[in-house]
This record gives structure tokens, sequence and C-alpha cells, in this order.
């Protein structure tokens, strides 16, 4: 039986760009349900539609039909202030380029999500130091990114979007412009706080690597949910797992399609 | 194919950037204004009656010219670059399709020329009604009024204006290709570097400031106590460390803001941090511009008062006599009364002004005793004498023309006249000293003086000053006028030939026909020539580049502002990912815009304020004769409209970055992401 809840969940999602001829289809009713505490990844070719997908969920793009329901809410109605309290409350997002803004300093990036909801960098000072010890940059609070290297600033940027504790953690390729160490910094980092705060991720990626970090896998195909792979964490060593993602890119897509 | 493309570019920059192409427009509208300037009425006029002095400024205006060409070309390189800039990724597309450098930079140069002419074709007439409506106001401002204008076209000043322009604006373009040259492909696809957040140390922001605040406070004490003397050396250290100092305090500023946004921003939520660091990074970055566009306000406030000062002096016309008559009574009576001159004659009096007969006694006695309370009248007391008096019926008549109420010397008064009133003059002096009850013995008997100075011109020509006079009853002028005739005839031009032909027209034609009589006369506007030249040309050109220095200098704050906004539109993007919402970025923005203006306002102001202080008391004095109220009048209703103008530039930024914002985040710029 399984304790666990859903937190997302994901109805018959479409969405498509452009009219009549250019009319294309990025995503054709994808569903699918995430459970709280999952660390879920999404993998797929390029144009496949990962990327929309996750936008979608982080309400940067409108689906074109379809649900999407946070919780058992409907975010598709979510306008103004619902809205903006949905992006900075119940998710956080993680970029590929850390999108951290380059005159603020570590501390002033972090606390901007709940500056936002009118909480002082006084008031978020316990919050933030407990983010920056799970991710280790307690020492660079005080600088700006540019003094930063990049798997400090992709820490910095992830402390941001967990600052807010939000019900669900986005990101998307969080690695893709990380060496292979600070990869692996982050993903652990993540892995920890999925296990120890039992926070929900939903993660896009490329990498088989960062994948094998994951719980559960979709792959997605023209915009379609088209297999699924899944991890038992205590039992199933995370280099069984990637082997297991290794084989099942190869097989079902073609390994050079998922190489960009 | 090609040109229709240019047409089309051309068409959407003027419709994305209106700001720009006012820019364009007003360097137009400057440069018709500046070289129309021999053309308008009151040049005209004056050239009739100062050639000389109308010549040398005529040949001043190439010089001039040349200083704005170089300011404007500012102007306009400013407002090219952020167009340009806004281009970079479709300029970098161009490339990457196969176009070549040469053509790219010479479909950018076709629409430089394209917008040209259609700026010349919206600023040409603009410039017309403007250089029109100067001439009208000028001409009213200094007393002409003429009703007798003529609509003026020089296309000398078209065809100047129109090279200048072109010229201007593909200097600009050249310089920005020059920059774009050397760039590769994948540059033109990033925003544009985004300057690193300069993490200088605070000490040596914080020397930076003081040492800008010691220098200008040291070039605000040169200028107002030091500068007196008007020495070369004072002057040029008194500028130089206003220069010095406003760079200096924006270099040093940065870094003064940074520690208050780290001493505040614990206490602070919503986006204060986020605007303050906006703010402050734009003052990091772009200090040396600011400084600049400080240092341009300050110079164009200084001009607009100056200029103010001079106009104030022409326009204390104070027309109370048209021409002075001078010769025999029979003579000037047959002349008047010849049938054409009759038309124009509306009224005539006799001025009785007469030298004192020798041996007359004056005991000056009260006025020297009310004078020595007053600081610096030692002058006038050791030269306390009445030379001259003036029949009490003559000042009535100029009382009576100029409206006035007319002086009543029954009962044993007299008045005192002085026709040097203005600071530090004469009769400024005698008016303190008449505010208490003051009487001057003539004869042995005490006359009371009236409270007020009689300052009224009592002849045509203006250039006619009296230092010290007494007005007396006319009996007593009798007994004491050294020659009983009379010193001139005033005469007075009919209104309704003034309102017909305008007053210049009107005294041109009575000029004219005074001129084959034989009869010695001076006219009003003969007299005012001078002065009134001065004034107009002083007082015009800078005016003229006043304005100019101040539209420059908001062109280079506005456009800085909008270039850095649109480099970081990134960060709105964030920001609305993280949870703000439009209406809170739209105010940071507007707050951010606010702030910027008002760093380089402020300073501009204060030394603007030991500038005028300055001008003031070395330099630049009233003219004789104008009203300090009506000059503070004036530069009060100059700075209520500077205030006016400010405040509708500054919303024009705000609009435009708010324009901007909302494109931005509608997702037109963020590679087809819709985030409202």
């Amino acid at each position: 039986m399984n304790t666990k809840r859903d937190i997302l969940q994901v109805e018959d999602l479409t969405k498509t760009y452009g009219r009549g001829a250019n009319r294309t289809e990025a995503l054709k009713g994808i569903s699918f349900r995430v459970l709280e505490g999952e660390f879920l990844g999404i993998m797929g070719a390029s144009g496949s539609g990962k990327t929309t997908l996750l936008n979608c969920i982080a309400a940067m793009l409108k689906p074109a039909s379809g649900k999407i329901l946070l919780r058992g809410q409907d975010i598709s109605g979510f306008r103004g202030d619902r809205l903006a309290a949905y992006r900075g409350r119940s998710i956080g997002y993680l970029f590929q380029e850390f999108e951290l803004l380059d005159n603020l300093t570590a501390r002033e990036n972090i606390t901007l999500p709940l500056a936002l909801r009118g909480v002082t960098a006084g008031q978020a000072e316990r919050e933030l130091q407990t983010v920056a010890a799970l991710l280790d940059i307690a020492q660079i609070l005080d600088q700006f990114p540019s003094q930063m290297s990049g798997g400090q600033k992709q820490r910095a940027a992830a402390a941001r979007a967990l600052i807010s504790d939000p019900d669900l953690l986005l990101a998307d390729e969080p690695t893709g412009a990380l060496d292979s160490r600070n990869s692996r910094v982050l993903l652990d980092r993540l892995a920890e706080v999925n296990r120890v705060r039992n926070k929900t991720i939903v993660m896009v990626t490329h990498d088989a690597g960062a994948a094998s970090y994951c719980s559960r896998i979709l792959f997605i195909q023209d915009g379609q949910l088209f297999h699924e792979l899944r991890r038992n964490v205590l039992s199933e060593p995370r280099e069984a797992f990637y082997e297991r993602i290794v084989t099942v890119i190869a097989q079902l897509g073609g390994g050079s399609a998922h190489v960009l | 194919m090609f040109f229709k493309q240019i047409r089309q570019n051309a068409a959407r920059s003027r419709r994305d950037n209106g700001l720009f192409f006012g820019s364009l427009v007003t360097a137009i509208v400057a440069f018709y204004t500046l070289l129309s300037l021999g053309e308008q009425d009151v040049m005209q006029f004056l050239a009739t009656i100062e050639s000389d002095a109308v010549g040398k400024l005529m040949r001043m205006l190439p010089v001039v010219y040349a200083v704005s060409l170089f300011f404007v070309f500012f102007l306009v390189y400013f407002a090219c670059r952020y167009q340009t800039d806004s281009r970079r990724r479709e300029l970098g597309l161009y490339l990457m399709l196969g176009m070549k450098r040469s053509r790219l930079f010479g479909m950018l140069f076709c629409e430089t020329l394209w917008s040209s002419m259609l700026a010349l074709l919206a600023g040409l007439p603009a410039a017309l009604l403007l250089t029109e409506g100067i001439s009208l106001a000028t001409a009213r401002i200094v007393g002409l009024g003429i009703i007798g204008h003529r609509f003026s076209f020089s296309p000398e000043a078209l065809w100047w204006t129109v090279c200048g322009f072109v010229f201007v604006q593909l200097l600009s373009m050249l310089v920005i290709c020059a920059g774009l040259g050397k760039a590769e492909p994948a540059e033109f696809f990033r925003a544009g570097d985004v300057k690193r957040q300069e993490v200088s140390s605070g000490a040596q922001s914080t020397a930076f400031l003081c040492l800008g605040t010691v220098f200008l406070l040291l070039a605000y004490y040169l200028g107002i106590v030091r500068l007196q003397a008007l020495e070369l050396g004072v002057m040029i250290a008194t500028v130089l460390f206003g220069i010095a100092g406003t760079f200096l305090l924006y270099r040093g500023l940065g870094g003064f803001l940074g520690r208050r946004i780290r001493r505040k921003s614990p206490d602070a939520a919503g986006l204060w941090t986020f605007t303050a660091r906006q703010v402050q990074e734009n003052v990091l970055s772009q200090h040396k511009p600011l400084a600049v566009a400080s240092l341009l306000l300050v110079l164009a406030l200084s001009c607009i008062s100056f200029g103010i000062s001079m106009g104030v002096g022409g326009s204390v016309s104070g027309r109370s006599v048209d021409f002075s008559l001078f010769g025999e009574e029979r003579q000037i009576d047959s002349c008047l009364n010849r049938d054409d001159i009759r038309g124009l004659v509306g009224e005539s009096y006799p001025l009785y002004l007469s030298h004192v007969k020798d041996g007359s006694v004056f005991d000056t006695g009260g006025l020297k005793a009310a004078l020595s309370g007053i600081g610096g009248a030692g002058n006038i007391i050791e030269n306390c004498s009445f030379d001259y008096v003036i029949a009490e019926s003559s000042y009535n008549d100029i009382l009576e023309h100029l409206g006035k109420e007319k002086l009543d010397l029954s009962g044993g008064k007299a008045a005192l006249y002085s026709s040097l009133i203005g600071k530090n003059e004469p009769g400024t002096k005698l008016q303190e000293a008449l505010d208490g009850r003051v009487s001057v013995g003539i004869g042995g008997k005490d006359y009371e003086l009236l409270p007020a100075l009689c300052c009224d011109n009592i002849v045509a020509d203006r250039a006619i000053t009296l230092y010290l006079g007494l007005i007396v009853p006319d009996a007593l002028y009798a007994q004491l006028a050294k020659t009983p005739e009379a010193y001139c005839r005033n005469v007075q031009l009919r209104g309704d030939v003034v309102e017909k032909m305008g007053l210049m027209q009107a005294i041109q034609n009575m000029d004219a026909l005074l001129a084959g009589t034989g009869v010695t006369y001076d006219s009003y506007l003969g007299g005012i020539g001078r002065n009134l030249f001065y004034a107009v040309a002083a007082g015009y050109l800078t005016i003229y580049l006043g304005v100019l220095f101040w539209l420059i200098a908001n062109t280079v704050i506005g456009l800085k502002y909008l270039i850095g906004q649109r480099r970081t539109g990134r960060r709105y993007e964030i920001l609305a990912m993280l949870g703000a919402d439009m209406p809170s970025l739209q105010r940071s923005v507007r707050k951010q815009i606010s702030v910027y203006f008002a760093l380089v306002l402020a300073a501009a102001l204060v030394s603007s304020a030991a500038a005028i202080a300055a001008m003031f008391t070395s330099f630049a004095r009233l003219p004789a004769g104008a009203s300090m109220g009506k000059a503070a009048a004036l530069s009060a209703a100059a700075l209520l409209a500077f205030a006016a103008l400010e405040t509708f530039y500054i919303r024009i930024v705000k609009q435009t970055a708010g324009r901007e914002l909302g494109r931005l985040l509608a997702g037109e710029l963020s590679h087809g992401r819709r985030m409202f």
C-alpha cells in the first residue's frame, strides 16, 4: 500500500506552438503523477517536449489543454497574486545557467524569494543559514556571482530555489553548465535535500549520470510518454540504475538521439 | 527589396523608439533655430541700428554652430547606439545568413539617411514654428510690440541644418559601426556585456567620495568668495576643482551606495535590495557619463540664468518717450506740424531740465545724514550735490504717459531723481536713504523729499543717464534753472498708429520723416539699440546653449538607463519566475529611474546654485535699471519650467522603460516564453 500522497498531477496536457501550417504539437496529451518526496527525472531527445513540460508546470508557459494540479489545485486558473505566490512559494526553479542576479550578493540572491513576500533578510537569516549549510555555501554568502565558481553559483541558485521551502523543486538541466566534479557535488546535495527534507524534485536532464540520482524516470518522445523506469532507492545501487538507464536509451531511442 | 527592408526597419525603429526619433528631431530644431538667428525680426531690426555689433555676432555663429555640432553629436550618438543595441540579435542573424559586413553596414547607413530625411521632414516645420515663436516672444519680451511681423525662412540655415544633421548622424553611425565591425557574430547574439559588479574597496570609494566633496566645496568657495577679483588663475582653479570634484564624487558614490545597501538590506523587503543594487550598478559602471551629464546640467542652468538676467536688462524698456527733439521751439513746431508727421504724433510736451544757476544754495545735510547709515554709500555722500533740476510739470507729463500717479509737490516738497538704479547703483542707496523722512534746504528753505525715488526716463535716449537731480515745483524751477527754455520736446507716437503698424515700424517711419527735417532728435529705439542688442544676443545665445545642454544631459541619462535596462532584461524575467508580480517590477523600474535622475540632478542643482551665486557676485550683473524682482520672478518661472520639463522627460523615460519591460515579460524578447 502506497502511503505517500500525490503532490503533482498532470492530466492530458497538450501544448502547441504556431498556427495553421506552422502548427507544432510540443506536448500531445501527457499524463502522470508525482508522489510527495519523489525525485523524478524527465529524459528525452532534443525537441521531445521535456523542457516545455517543465515550463508548463512552472507556469512559464500556458498549456493548450489539460490540467496541472499541485496539491489538488489547478494552476491554469492562477492569475496575478496567486500566480506570483505559486511561482515564489509553491515551486522552486533551478535553471541550467544558474540565473543568479549578478548585481546581488549570494545572500541577497538567496533571500530574494522571501523578500518578494515581504520577509526581510533579517527575518530570513535562520532559513538562510540552514540552506547555506545544507548546500555548503555559508562562506560565500557575501560574494557577488562574478566572484564564485560555477558550482558555487549553482548551489547558491539551489539555495534560492529552496529557501521558500517550496512543495516542488523543478530543475532544468541543472548540471548542464557544470563540470563533472561540480555536477556530482550538486546532485549529491540535491539527493540529500530530497532524502533528508523529503523535498519533491522534478529534474529534466540529458545526462544518464545525473538521471541515476532519481527514483523514477519518465522518457518522453515527440511530446508523448513512451517509457518509465523505477528504482528502489534502498535496494538498487545508483550504478546499477545508471546501467538500466543507458540500456533503455540505447534500446528505445537509439543512443545518438539523446546526444546533442 | 533592399530598400523596402531599409524603409521597414527605419519605420519600426521610429515606432519602437519614440525617444530616439524625438532626439533626432530635437537636434534639427536646435540647428535651425541657431542658424536662422540672423533672419529673426529682432536681429533684422538691430542690424539697421547696430550693424557692426550684429555683424560680429553673426561671425560668431559658426563657432557656436561648431560647438552645437560637437554636443549634438553625443545626443545623436547615444540615440543611435541605443537603437543599434536593441537590434544586435537581428544584425547577428543577417551576418549568419550570409550578409557581408559591408552590406550590413551599408544597410545601417541607408536606414540612418532615411531616418534623417524623415526626421528633417518632421523637424523643420517644428523648427520654423519655434523660430517664429521665439522671434515674436523675444520681440515682446524686449518691448518692441511687433505687429508688423513677417514670416521668415532662411534657405542658408536650412542647408547648414541638413548638412550638420546628416554629418552628425553619419559620424555617429560610423563610430558605432567601427565598434560592431570588430565583433564576432556570436557577440551579436548576446544581450550586450553586463559589467561585472565592481568590488572596489570601501576605503578607496570613501576616499573618492570625500575628495570629490572637498574639491566641490573648494570650487564653491573659490567661485563665490574669490572669483570677484576675476583673476584668471582663480577662474581656472574653480572650473578644474568643480570638474574634478564632480567626477570623483560619482566615482565614490557607488561604494557609498553599496555600504548603505548592506546596512539597510537586512530590514528591507520586496524589491528594495534589487532596486538599490540596480541603481548602484548603474552608478558604478556609468560614473563618468553621470558626471558629464551632471556637469552639462550645471552648464545648462548657469547659461539659462545668465541668459535670463541679460534678457531682463533688455526688457526693462520703460518706454516713456518715443522721440526727443532738440532745437528752437519754432523749428520744432513747424516740423511737428508737417502733414506727414502730424498724423503720427500723439502728444508732445517740452521737457524742462536744466543745470542749476550759479550761486544757488542747497543744504544736503539731511540727505547725507540719511545716507551715512547705509553701507557703501560713502561715494554718494562725497558727491552729493544737486547740479540738475527738473520741472514738476514735465515729469508729470512723463508719468501721465506711463499711466502712473502724478507727483504732488505742493506744500514745500521736492523729489529726488536718479536714473542709475539697479544692484550696487547709487539710485538704490538713495532709495534706501529716502525710506526715512529726509529734507533738503533750497535757498534757506526746507523741502521735504518724497519717499519714492523718481527714476523714469525723461528723454527718449536711454543712454543718457542722470546721476542725481531734483524735481521741484515749476515756480521754484524758474528760480533755480540756469536756462529757463525747454531742454527738448518729448514726443509720443499715436497709440492707434503704434497698434496698427507695430512700434518698430512706427518709430522707423517717424525716424525716416524726421531725418529730412534738419531737426536734431533721439529716438527710443536708437537709444536702447545697443542695450537691446547685448540683451538679445547674450540672452538668446546663452539660453539656446542652456537648452541644448539640458537636452543632451537628459538624453545621456535617459538613454544610458534604457540601454542598461535592456542589457539586464533577463533579470526581470528571473524575478518574475521567483514570484515578482508585474506592478512591483514596474514600481522598481520607475524608482530606479527616479533615483538615477535624482542622483544627477541633486549634484547639478547644488553646483548650479553655487555657479549662479558665483556668477552674480563676479562678472554677471543685472543691467542698469533691471528690476531684481522681475529677474527673480523670471528665474522662478524658469526654474518651474525646468522642473516641469524634467518631470516630463523623466516620465517619458519611465513610460519607455515600462513598455520595454512589458514587452520583455510578455515574451517578445524572451525566446517565445510568456511570463504573464
